[in-house]
């Protein structure tokens, strides 16, 4: 054989080769392709399922209280023996409502206005509502408050909580208002409405929950209080998981136990929440602003002054 | 010494993958790391960001909190981790430049496994915690565009070359 042979043999061999690879290739590529398309279209069906209700189902709700238990519950909340406030202190508290200074004092009927902003759903407005109710309850009186729980399906679920929805604040000292945005009950996939904010609280959400007065990963979040634009708090003071597998009945009840874990970090909580009010309200009550549950607190607020 | 290689087995040689696929490999799986890192960190200091997102239904406190935030008791953000960190060294240029098959094979299926765990991450977000964390769902398209990256650069390359060390 010639090498002209050779050669042409050789590159007819190439070629036949090239053609080879270039089909397997592209079977390759199909295959590749494909498998893409089938891990699109099955991501695609799920979400499509999802928006379309496939597995929807709305657990029940914690069974509402009792007219009778309520009536308890709210008596325990609202009236915790001044002897276990001034014993616990300020014992056991890690986080304290944060001044901010410079702020137009924030007022309603000439009162230092509080702005409770939460959901029914949410555990952690859950647990914040009894140091909550515990101490505006010393400045005032409230009526309405309604025994509830988180949401079924949420994190830390039915956790035990009393709601604001549809209470009345009265109070010499201070104004106060609590709204929950949203129910414990789904509604589809949200949660059902509940109280609209007003202008105002649109307002103080926008400016106060958001940087720099709160983290940048928590904007927007809830429950958030402000307290006549003195101070902040975002989230709650204590784990809603304390408060796992009781009822508010228990809750009520652990409220007149120092000793119980629950009792303690709620008076704790409530007590710091009541020193700040004492200076919102420049020491009065001075039967409460004076008291131990209050002293307890002396120069954690000093940067909070009168609204 | 090596023989030299011939004319004819130099000239059907291809490049082994796409030169765009280990690139975007490689930034696909550096974000994937970074937002699990994230995730990690969030999950292990959860317990200070005691409050709930604006809406029910996009929580990342109830997403990685839940029961399914862990797989054999290994928390999964810290599985992500793992994974995109996995990915990223199977992403290295030189990586992609292995004629190795237990590489490429290892590599593409990591990604496929990885395709699977999203799936079951996904189906527990939508179907079960009726939850959507926004991080999550990033890791989560991050992963399954480094899947689509990994095959269609593992599909480009001829077996034959992958035996051709000695040509």
């Amino acid at each position: 054989m010639s090498k002209r042979q050779r050669d042409t043999r050789e590159h007819a061999r190439r070629a036949a080769e090239l053609r080879r690879r270039v089909q397997a290739r592209r079977t390759r590529m199909r295959r590749a392709v494909a498998a893409n398309v089938a891990v699109v279209v099955v991501f695609a069906g799920l979400v499509v399922g999802w928006l379309a209700g496939v597995g929807e189902d709305t657990p029940a709700p914690a069974p509402a209280a009792d007219d009778t238990t309520t009536a308890t519950v709210v008596a325990a909340v609202t009236g915790v023996p001044v002897a276990v406030l001034d014993a616990v202190g300020a014992s056991g508290v890690q986080k304290v409502p944060d001044a901010i200074a410079g702020q137009p004092a924030l007022t309603e009927s000439g009162k230092p206005l509080v702005v409770y902003i939460g959901a029914e759903y949410c555990p952690f407005c859950a647990a914040q509502r009894w140091p909550m109710v515990v101490a505006l309850s010393r400045f005032g009186t409230f009526s309405g408050l309604r025994v509830s729980a988180s949401a079924a399906d949420d994190v830390y679920p039915n956790t035990p909580t009393l709601s604001f929805h549809g209470s009345t604040y009265t109070s010499r000292y201070l104004a106060f208002q609590g709204v929950e945005t949203n129910t414990n009950v789904r509604v589809g996939r949200q949660y059902g409405p509940l109280d609209p904010l007003t202008a105002q609280q649109q307002q103080i959400m926008a400016k106060y929950n958001a940087p720099p007065y709160v983290d940048a990963n928590s904007a927007g979040a809830i429950p958030f209080v402000d307290f006549g634009n003195r101070a902040l708090t975002a989230g709650s003071s204590f784990s809603p998981q304390l408060l796992a597998g009781m009822s508010a009945a228990d809750v009520a009840a652990a409220l007149s136990d120092k000793d119980s874990a629950v009792g303690r970090a709620v008076t704790a909580n409530a007590n710091a929440i009541t020193a700040l009010l004492c200076r919102l309200t420049g020491g009065q009550p001075g039967e409460v602003c004076a008291g131990p549950a209050v002293t307890a607190f002396n120069g954690r607020f000093d940067d909070v002054t009168a609204a | 010494m090596s023989r030299p290689r011939s004319a004819t087995a130099v000239s059907v040689h291809e490049p082994l993958v796409q030169p765009w696929v280990p690139v975007v490999s490689l930034v696909l799986a550096a974000l994937g790391l970074a937002v699990s890192g994230y995730l990690t960190y969030e999950h292990f200091t959860a317990s200070t960001t005691l409050a709930c997102p604006d809406t029910g239904t996009w929580n990342c406190v109830t997403v990685t909190t839940s029961a399914q935030s862990k797989l054999f008791g290994i928390p999964v953000a810290l599985l992500g981790l793992g994974y995109f960190a996995a990915m990223l060294v199977l992403s290295l240029p030189a990586m992609w430049r292995s004629r190795r098959s237990e590489i490429r094979r290892g590599r593409l299926a990591l990604a496929a496994g990885g395709v699977l765990f999203v799936g079951y991450l996904v189906i527990a977000e939508l179907f079960v915690l009726d939850a959507i964390c926004v991080w999550c769902t990033a890791a989560h398209a991050l992963a399954l565009g480094l899947f689509g990256v990994v095959a269609v650069g593992t599909a480009y390359a001829d077996p034959t070359d992958l035996e051709a060390r000695d040509l």
